[in-house]
């Protein structure tokens, strides 16, 4: 009996081997960026689509090889089709779940069904981390991704790591996957931020507006800190205002925006918008010193007056301009004016450029630095 | 057997608490808010009100005849031939409610974990290791809820935790703006999220404390309650009513969303999926020890052991029966509704009032 049983423990040792089909890390192609560009839309292979995965070998102390990542690209119908495409021509299998960044083409972009489904097979997959990060290229996504690798320092690329930089300037709002898919449901309206190729850079500035998940209008820099201001998005930035004779640059610390939104006649919104900076340059001069209190009183006026007028443009812009309410006013009513947002919704295109806005800007210069 | 075949309080509220929380919590909150959008949690709270007068109806049924079981009660008080009618269709909804559980476990572990193995491996691994606690006595499979009662627990204050830091809790508004006409299809949809409480009609006679087994499974009660709800509010503040629709398994889903500072905390799925199973394992093993116990009844022995090996075959082939997940939604899901309705809503209320009134003529 006992013999028996100890027979049995042996045999399971087979059964036990663990690891059955495991893969080494350094047998994987761990995907780190994405590209899809529009090949043709009436074709089977719709899209061009570009891979970047960093090399394993070359990273660490002990790299044994010196390209740091490779990109590969080919014609194919999908995302993931494209994957099984590359397994004739890249050696090891690829992994998506650190997958950081999706590009998506200018040409493409204005496709807004084929963008569809590409956020539909991106939401759909089990692997892909849904906080990936989406941009929209200026021109054709896998020179982007070919020109990233050139000045390429870290395995996440240039991309993500500009992205996610704490003290990145509002000059571009990051979007990912599920933030873009909540905006697109609750306003149809999205902003994504836009990649240029300038010479032989990168360059992450403004922004995409999709309408429907096509694009109807890039936005430049200064619409996009209006923005993030306005969604309180803004962590830090400078901002260079002319006072007098000379130019004021004033660091932003903190912002705090509200959306006050109120039906009577028509639809009005208060966007108080509460900043505090310090002072980061000024001339100083026998006859001028900041370090007065009705200075700088006189400064913060012309700051929120300067920034008033930007956002207002900006407002202006996306209200007459795009009808794009990328502000999430329709969204804002349809959480806390539920019955009177269901009236509206249908018409919402219409009566957003007639909706009100009162924006108030109250800046504050907290410090003025190490000198009067 | 009887007298060492006690257990406490404490543990019945574990029992319940792991026997009632399975592996419905995945998909609840998408179930609730495709009937009842951002209001979903009305349907929860109401019917988990619900339970409590069948749980007061178990209690009084106990209290009764006192120290005696469910079956001997139910033997005395209607005819044998209709009660053994009433076990086989309880041993046909436990049957199907486990073949629904593990299908379901096993097309979560294959999304998530385990991509290249078969759904019948991971099915017939969990069925033997949910048939070993089975074959214990009562008091062990107690014992094993005590244990897996803080990983229910953890699981949740670990997605609270690393939810917070993204969370838009806007979303849960409108949160008045409840569809009163879908109230009575969202609640049947919830109420069945709360099956597993029956776990009590094998456990109220062993209680050490009769008194206060009934406070203390109230006390289960509003604790799955209570997780319920966090659940459907972090899922809804994550995800937005639109996406939350969308997704088949929010609560699994929304550690993706998960991306704090620090490379080290992303993709959490997976420490969530091994907590998980351990919450399915505290359903699946009070459930087929019931099927065990009940068979047993029928047949009048003493040990319920030797059935549960019987029921596996069954419970595989069952579970292994609908082509996808689809079909396992939508025909066993409403097949499975309609026998819980029957065997642990209306099965003990017809043998309670069957007492009541044998009890009324006797005085």
């Amino acid at each position: 009996m006992r013999k028996g049983i100890l027979i049995i423990l042996c045999l399971s040792i087979f059964f036990l081997v663990g690891c059955w089909d495991k893969v080494e890390v350094d047998q994987r192609a761990f995907v780190s960026s994405m590209g899809i560009d529009l090949n043709d839309k009436d074709k089977m292979n719709r899209f061009i689509v570009t891979y970047e995965y960093p090399n394993i070998n070359a990273i660490g102390k002990n790299a044994t090889e010196d390209t740091k990542t490779f990109v590969v690209s080919t014609p194919s119908s999908s995302i993931f089709q494209a994957g099984r495409k590359f397994t004739t021509s890249v050696a090891f299998p690829f992994y998506y779940k650190h997958a950081k960044v999706v590009v998506l083409g200018e040409d493409l972009a204005n496709e807004g069904k084929l963008v569809r489904e590409i956020i539909d097979e991106l939401n759909r997959d089990t692997k892909i981390n849904k906080k990936i990060q989406i941009l929209v290229s200026e021109g054709k996504a896998i020179d982007i991704l070919r020109a990233n690798i050139k000045q390429d320092q870290t395995t996440d690329g240039i991309i993500y790591t500009a992205l996610k930089g704490t003290n990145n300037a509002s000059r571009f709002i990051p979007q990912t996957l599920m933030e873009m898919i909540k905006d697109a449901d609750y306003s149809g309206v999205t902003l994504v931020p836009k990649i240029a190729k300038r010479g032989k850079e990168v360059v992450i500035s403004g922004g995409c507006v999709m309408k429907d998940y096509q694009h109807i209008a890039w936005i430049g820099e200064k619409e996009s800190r209006s923005l993030s201001l306005i969604n309180g998005k803004t962590k830090s930035d400078t901002i260079d205002v002319p006072y007098k004779d000379s130019i004021v640059s004033y660091a932003i610390t903190d912002v705090s925006s509200t959306k006050d939104v109120r039906i009577d006649e028509e639809i009005i919104v208060d966007i108080p918008i509460k900043i505090e900076g310090y002072l980061q340059g000024y001339i100083e001069g026998d006859d001028r010193t900041v370090y007065d209190d009705e200075v700088l009183k006189d400064m913060e006026k012309v700051i929120e007056k300067f920034m008033k007028k930007e956002i207002e443009r900006t407002l202006k812009l996306i209200q007459d301009e795009y009808n794009a309410d990328l502000i999430g006013i329709g969204e804002d009513l349809s959480k806390f004016h539920h019955r009177k947002w269901n009236k509206i919704k249908d018409r919402w295109d219409e009566i957003f450029p007639e909706v009100k806005f009162n924006v108030s800007v109250d800046a504050k210069i907290r410090r003025t630095g190490l000198i009067k | 057997m009887e007298g060492k075949n006690q257990i406490s309080n404490e543990q019945i509220k574990a029992l319940l608490i792991t026997t009632v929380i399975g592996v419905g919590i995945l998909s609840l909150p998408s179930d609730v808010a495709m009937i009842l959008d951002t209001g979903g949690w009305v349907a929860i709270v109401i019917s988990g009100l619900l339970i409590i007068p069948f749980i007061i109806i178990i209690n009084e049924l106990f209290k009764m005849y006192p120290g005696k079981s469910f079956f001997q009660i139910g033997e005395e008080v209607i005819n044998p031939v209709v009660f053994n009618l009433f076990l086989g269709i309880v041993l046909l909804y436990i049957v199907v409610s486990l073949s629904y559980g593990i299908r379901v476990f096993a097309e979560v572990i294959k999304a998530y974990l385990l991509e290249t193995t078969p759904t019948e491996v991971i099915i017939i691994t969990m069925l033997v290791a949910i048939s070993y606690i089975a074959r214990s006595q009562i008091e062990v499979v107690a014992r094993m809820a005590v244990m897996i009662y803080p990983i229910i627990i953890g699981f949740i204050i670990f997605l609270v935790l690393v939810n917070l830091p993204h969370m838009d809790y806007t979303n849960i508004y409108p949160i008045f703006n409840i569809n009163y006409k879908g109230i009575p299809k969202g609640i049947f949809t919830t109420f069945f999220s709360y099956t597993g409480y029956e776990i009590l009609i094998l456990t109220f006679h062993l209680s050490e404390d009769r008194d206060k087994s009934l406070k203390y499974s109230l006390r289960g009660l509003f604790t799955v309650m209570g997780i319920y709800l966090i659940i459907f509010f972090i899922t809804l503040s994550q995800y937005g009513i639109f996406q939350l629709k969308r997704e088949i398994w929010p609560s699994i889903a929304i550690v993706k969303e998960v991306d704090l500072p620090g490379y080290f905390l992303e993709n959490l799925d997976g420490i969530v999926m091994a907590a998980w199973v351990m919450v399915v394992y505290g359903t699946m093993g009070p459930f087929l020890y019931s099927s065990g116990i009940v068979l047993s009844n029928v047949l009048k022995t003493k040990i319920h052991e030797v059935f549960i090996p019987f029921f596996l075959p069954i419970i595989y082939i069952i579970a292994l029966l609908p082509d996808n997940l689809v079909q396992v939604d939508e025909i066993i899901g409403p097949t499975l509704n309609y026998l819980a309705l029957t065997s642990i809503f209306i099965i003990p209320t017809i043998i309670f009032i069957s007492a009541y009134i044998k009890r009324r003529k006797k005085a």
